[in-house]
């Protein structure tokens, strides 16, 4: 047992011990901090109709577990979905599968310790809910500790095991296919959300985030407040809207039945046993190799030119100081980067974008369609690091105007050729707008993933937020629309110029430091 | 060709320091660089291949400031790391034509020079292949190439002969003797061996400073006197290590045989005929 519990302790620790895990911890401070809105704000993101809850302990105790639920499942996943690729690729995990440890006893641990990860950032966030607390209340409400740690416990904190389990599962079934994970959570993660919904009929104990009770608590109070039961619309996330001129209503919290209490308790049981159930299928860090070389090392020195080289007699190389050779190897790079078959979706894609309805097609496929290149995006400026080629590449001649110039051309180009149906027929009706804002959006995502990968030295950051982008692509929020979906005016494009720009000397200026360290 | 190290350190806080002080000039030839882990080889030849930068000191390159200028030193460099790794999604010709690029070399010879250079390291069979699929030693090979591939004036190989087979380490001593005609040949590693018999020069490395700088001869001739071997039994030798710097030990007749240095030997001893070895124990040792 002892043994188990270090193994969770100093994997924990050298997850958090990373700078990408700080970004990450203040990130979350950041959103944690937007949950409930200053009392004033253009934006809300729980209310019932045009009802908002009036800011007592039990609206900041539920409004930001609720929301802690539901965010933290969604960027957690992200988050905590590599801890066993990174046992592969730092080669730990050739060493762990020498030793006796079970499978089962390996893939727990990994789970309690993405648990741990996720469960250090909802304790900042609750952490940031009372101070948020004293920061709005309401003067006629004082602080009842009980309405935040009731709901963070019963909703949030099942929450956040299931997705640590689906993380472990995710990697154990889909290996070192990253993109499998980020896609298919991508679905799971929708589905889960509408069963989570307050309209849909399925039972309170079959909601994953635990926030289907509370909701509906919260309409049956705006009911109540208002003396007539009316269907009511619900919103989670952020809308935007002056809160002073919605109504208020008293939500004093919700007196959890027994049977859910268990339902919860179910929930982080069943995402043990999942794991306990998928350890025979884990690979152990035995992977096949793709295919067998004909020839070995050995048999190849006892067959080929006897080995000997003479320098002098080598072709004399020519001096070649342009970027093609660099980009067409980047494009080669990028395209190759995860399974053949993706290709597969990207055509299926890419056809949605000429033949469906302009306006989903550029909505909804779009986002999806540039969000399916997340691993390829992500690993556009960080992959030196990643593949050990760092010395090579900061060693090169010029690395920062021919080297990453190259990487962001290549990237750029993938997702213009991607959106290619899209801008033809944007062509054909002389939107030119509409195509200068996917132009701008394509090279604003390469340049957003470029700066986050040299920051961080790494991918998580970018597939984090690359998700909430697309996230929030596809329920039509404005704010994020970074490649002209919902926007259309000259401003708009203008801004996205400003930002472009922006992106480009923040990228040149990080690599450059990073070139000078 | 000269390559000029002056008063060069990299301090890493107030007290630590992963090179100190550090002067050196070098010009053709092959200079071999000995020394413990954390001597401070790595961060020595990853300033001279611009990848890190000092915090104190200048490096020149035939006077020209490559702190200031990298690209002037990048531009005749052939660099190969002690921890490097490839992009295994590429076959070994698109991977040096990848860094042949990154050098800003191409045209028409190059692909000639990529192929000639897998034949000579035995790659060629492989040449198409995933890198993925390489073994640790053809990996190191690729590395090697690469580092050939821009004809460099300055070469810096960092523990080359990791995951060589013995007849590949002799291929590659020959190799870098050839290139030592025409460039400023580094070679840093921990088996003794691999240098003794090539380098033009040594330079003894501990805790980030320079411990011994000359031609191998004369730094085996400051130990000519003081090696010895001696048969003792299994019992005795921790005694005899706590009062004699032992080189090495082996078993024979039921009985160690020990070659050690010291000033005055035991009596029994034979006087041997000192190695570069000795020499490398001797100055690290007794540092």
């Amino acid at each position: 047992m002892k043994s188990f519990l270090n193994i969770i302790t100093y994997d924990y620790l050298q997850r958090t011990r990373s700078y990408g895990f700080l970004i990450s911890l203040c990130i979350s401070l950041a959103i944690g901090y937007s949950f409930v809105p200053e009392p004033n704000a253009n934006y809300s993101t729980i209310r019932i109709g045009e009802y908002l809850g009036v800011y007592n302990s039990a609206w900041f105790g539920y409004v930001t577990a609720i929301m802690t639920s539901v965010f933290l499942s969604l960027i957690g996943f992200y988050l905590v979905n590599s801890s066993i690729r990174t046992d592969v690729e730092t080669r730990v995990g050739q060493i762990m599968a020498a030793t006796p440890i079970k499978n089962s006893t390996y893939l727990l641990s990994k789970t309690l310790s993405n648990f741990l990860v996720l469960l250090t950032i909802a304790f900042l966030v609750f952490m940031m809910s009372i101070l948020l607390f004293f920061l709005y209340h309401d003067a006629r409400f004082s602080l009842e500790i009980g309405q935040f740690i009731k709901p963070y416990l019963l909703i949030t904190i099942p929450s956040i095991f299931v997705i640590s389990a689906l993380a472990v599962l995710s990697e154990v079934i889909c290996g070192r296919f990253s993109i499998l994970q980020n896609v298919g959570f991508f679905f799971l993660f929708s589905a889960l959300m509408v069963n989570s919904s307050p309209s849909n009929d399925s039972n309170n104990m079959l909601d994953v985030f635990g926030s289907k009770i509370v909701l509906n608590q919260m309409i049956a109070m705006v009911n109540e407040h208002n003396g007539k039961v009316e269907k009511r619309d619900l919103s989670i996330g952020y809308v935007v809207g002056s809160n002073s001129a919605l109504k208020k209503f008293e939500f004093n919290g919700v007196d959890f039945p027994p049977l859910l209490i268990i339902s919860r308790l179910l929930w982080v049981l069943l995402s043990l046993l999942l794991v306990i159930g998928i350890a025979p299928f884990f690979h152990r860090f035995d992977f096949r190799r793709p295919f067998k070389l004909k020839k070995t090392s050995d048999e190849a020195i006892s067959q080929g030119n006897s080995g000997h080289i003479s320098l002098l007699s080598l072709p004399a190389p020519q001096i070649d100081y342009g970027v093609a050779k660099l980009l067409k190897t980047e494009m080669l790079l990028l395209i190759r980067h995860g399974k053949k078959w993706m290709w597969i979706l990207n055509v299926i894609g890419m056809t949605f974008l000429a033949f469906l309805p302009i306006e989903p097609a550029h909505q909804i496929v779009l986002p999806i369609l540039w969000f399916l290149q997340v691993g390829r995006l992500s690993e556009l400026t960080s992959k030196e690091h990643a593949n050990g080629v760092h010395y090579f590449s900061f060693s090169s001649y010029r690395p920062l105007t021919r080297l990453l110039l190259s990487q962001i051309l290549a990237a750029s180009l993938l997702m213009l050729l991607l959106a290619t149906p899209l801008i033809i027929r944007y062509a054909i009706d002389g939107s030119f707008i509409a195509i200068s804002s996917i132009f701008l959006g394509g090279l604003g995502i390469v340049l957003f993933a470029a700066v986050l990968g040299i920051l961080s030295k790494g991918k998580k950051l970018f597939e984090i937020l690359f998700f909430m982008i697309s996230y929030a692509n596809i329920n039509n929020i404005p704010f994020l629309d970074y490649f002209g979906a919902i926007n259309h005016d000259t401003a708009y494009i203008l801004k996205m110029i400003l930002i472009v720009i922006s992106l480009g000397i923040v990228g040149f200026m990080l690599r450059n430091y990073q070139l000078q360290k | 060709m000269k390559l000029e190290i002056q008063n060069v350190s990299k301090r890493y806080s107030k007290e630590k320091y992963g090179l100190q002080d550090f002067s050196l000039t070098l010009e053709k030839g092959i200079l071999g660089l000995l020394g413990p882990n954390g001597a401070g080889k790595s961060t020595l030849l990853k300033m001279i291949a611009t990848v890190t930068k000092p915090t104190d000191g200048m490096l020149l390159l035939n006077k020209n400031n490559i702190v200031k200028d990298p690209n002037y030193m990048r531009k005749q460099l052939g660099f190969l790391p002690q921890d490097f790794g490839v992009y295994p999604n590429l076959n070994a010709v698109e991977f040096l034509s990848y860094m042949a690029a990154m050098k800003g070399i191409g045209g028409t010879t190059l692909k000639p020079r990529i192929l000639q250079l897998l034949d000579g390291l035995n790659l060629i069979d492989a040449a198409y292949k995933p890198i993925g699929t390489y073994s640790g030693g053809m990996k190191q090979r690729i590395g090697i190439a690469q580092a050939l591939l821009n004809q460099p004036k300055i070469v810096i190989f960092d523990e080359p002969t990791v995951g060589l087979d013995p007849e590949e380490r002799v291929r590659f001593r020959n190799l870098i003797s050839d290139l030592a005609n025409e460039s400023i040949v580094i070679l840093s590693s921990h088996i003794v061996s691999d240098i003794d018999t090539i380098a033009d020069k040594i330079v003894i490395m501990k805790h980030g400073k320079l411990l011994k700088t000359g031609n191998p001869e004369t730094i085996i001739k400051q130990i000519e006197g003081k090696v010895y071997e001696t048969t003792i039994i299994k019992e005795k030798l921790p005694e005899f290590r706590k009062a004699n710097l032992v080189v090495s030990t082996a078993r024979k007749d039921g009985k160690l045989l020990i070659r050690y240095i010291a000033d005055q030997p035991i009596a029994s001893s034979v006087n041997c005929t000192p190695n570069l070895e000795d020499a490398y124990l001797y100055q690290t040792k007794t540092a």
